[in-house]
């Protein structure tokens, strides 16, 4: 689902690369954590894996895309296919929860009979019915990290990439967005998450790559936060 | 494409933005208003040039007795100087045509002109009579430009007092309007790229308002038409409104400045209508749009990073 072939990432300037050399392989319906310190390169992997970034070098292969020979115009088609969750919810303030998910239908060209049928049943699945008509500001921060991931989901990806989801929650809450991000992975789902959040790696006994100055230095079937000595 | 939703886009965009929009469409208004009238000087130009330009005259004045200001003029012009002069003019090649404006016409003509009564051309203390009057030969051209081979072939024939080209006294016409026109188009120049600066700021400002929501778009796989169309169509939307009020203003300007006023007051010269007035109409029609989708398509690929 999603292949890294030697990719390294270079940016303008002196100093190391972002990425180096990095191979990696994720099946479909893998779930992968992600791991490592800041700047060890897990944001640059997964604006790769969103086109938002080309390799240097190396090649990089998402949903059977090599993404350095994806033309501009087929980029918005590849990013329909992955789900993006970020650590601050990135929602729109001035609209409702439900506006909020149908946002991904609507400027993805969906009717509005879709739109209808589609937003509820996204709703449900992240526990949120309820709360359809609520603002974000009417939220709590784990709501707010369900309504964001409803929005990436809406779309059905068959990836779902999630940039430290739980940095800004509790651990009681934190723990709940993992058991959701579970059952989303239960679906098929591929999930490729970044985190910094140990006790939920140690907890989810998934598979685990480690980065460090853009190299990988781990990758484990079902492995914890740090090395196991 | 969900229509609701980009007409909700547009509204909002209009409203978020509603100073910056005012100015853009005010300068629109002002410079477009400007250009149309460059167009429109430069078809009274043509049309000058095809009424009166086409019909260039040549008068060919005959000798009168005790004519100070033309000493080689000492009497009369005689039966034989006439002639010669009517056979040089209808041997040449540039003449298209020639008619005799006689004594007694050219001075109804000075009478027309105000440059005297009728009282004073009239009793035995007249201060003109028919007399004194030049008579008048009065040549049409093949081609308007070319009238030196005439000119020159006629005026040292004996009886001939003096030539005097239509053109010298349709030239500064000529020179107005083109003075007025690249005036207009000059200001017009400025003033477009002031409306131009103009959208580059409204794109700035309203891509920073809209970054957050822009970046979800792009994340979750909008195409670029549809992140770029609320932009594309509040460009349109502030030609339209500039293109509307700078019609609006031509039309004026035709209406009470051109036909009730000009062509109303002047028969010497045609003036332009209301088939030019549609005519520049198209001209600023295509050109409002061109001057705000252009920018707002390049600076878009600049602002939004795609």
């Amino acid at each position: 689902m999603i292949r890294f072939e030697k990719a390294t990432v270079s940016y303008p300037g002196p100093g190391k690369p972002a990425l180096n050399q990095v191979s990696i392989d994720v099946e479909k319906g893998e779930f992968v954590f992600l791991v490592g310190t800041s700047g060890s390169g897990k944001s640059t992997a997964l604006r790769l894996v969103l086109r938002e970034l080309r390799p240097t070098s190396g090649r990089v292969y998402v949903a059977g895309k090599e993404i350095n020979r994806l033309a501009t115009w087929k980029v918005p088609r590849l990013r329909r296919q992955i789900g993006t969750v970020f650590q601050d919810f990135r929602l729109l303030p001035g609209k409702t929860v439900a506006e909020n998910v149908a946002f991904a239908l609507q400027v993805t060209g969906h009717s509005s009979r879709e739109i209808k049928a589609t937003v509820p049943q996204t709703l449900e699945l992240v526990g949120l019915s309820d709360k359809a008509g609520r603002l974000p500001d009417e939220l709590s921060g784990g709501e707010q990290q369900r309504v964001a991931i409803a929005r990436a989901m809406v779309n059905e990806p068959m990836i779902l990439i999630a940039d430290e989801p739980t940095g800004n929650l509790d651990p009681t809450t934190s723990v709940d967005i993992m058991k959701l991000l579970d059952r989303i992975n239960a679906t098929g789902t591929t999930v490729l998450m970044a985190t910094h959040d140990n006790g939920i790696v140690d907890q989810m006994r998934k598979r685990v790559v480690e980065l460090d100055h853009g190299v990988v230095v781990r990758d484990e079937a079902t492995g914890v936060y740090g090395f196991q000595h | 494409m969900q229509l609701r939703h980009v007409s909700t886009n547009l509204r909002q965009g209009l409203r978020r933005n509603m100073s910056m929009h005012a100015a853009v469409i005010l300068t629109l208004f002002v410079s477009l208003t400007l250009a149309g009238i460059g167009v429109m000087l430069n078809r009274q130009a043509s049309l000058t040039t095809d009424v009166i330009g086409n019909e260039l005259k040549v008068s060919v004045y005959l000798c009168v007795p005790d004519d100070p200001d033309h000493p080689q003029c000492t009497t009369e012009v005689t039966a034989a100087q006439e002639a010669a002069i009517v056979d040089t003019i209808e041997n040449n090649p540039e003449v298209a045509s020639w008619e005799e404006i006689s004594k007694e016409e050219g001075l109804d003509n000075f009478i027309k002109l105000g440059l005297v009564t009728q009282a004073q051309t009239e009793g035995p203390d007249a201060l003109l009579t028919a007399d004194y009057v030049p008579k008048e030969l009065r040549i049409t051209l093949k081609n308007p430009n070319q009238y030196q081979g005439v000119a020159s072939a006629v005026q040292d024939l004996d009886g001939v007092r003096n030539i005097v080209l239509a053109k010298d006294l349709v030239g500064n016409v000529f020179t107005i309007i083109n003075v007025i026109k690249y005036s207009a188009w000059g200001a017009a120049a400025v003033l477009l790229l002031a409306a131009v600066m103009l959208v580059a700021n409204t794109i700035r400002l309203t891509a920073l308002a809209r970054r957050k929501e822009i970046e979800i778009m792009r994340l979750v796989g909008a195409s670029r038409i549809f992140i770029v169309l609320p932009f594309l169509l509040e460009a349109v939307f502030n030609a339209f409104v500039g293109v509307l009020l700078a019609a609006g203003a031509l039309a004026a300007l035709t209406k009470f400045g051109i036909i009730d006023t000009l062509d109303a007051s002047y028969d010497a010269l045609p003036f332009i209508g209301w088939s030019d007035y549609l005519y520049t109409l198209v001209v600023i029609g295509v050109a409002g749009p061109l001057l705000t989708v252009i920018p707002t398509l390049l600076l878009t690929r600049k602002y939004l990073r795609f």
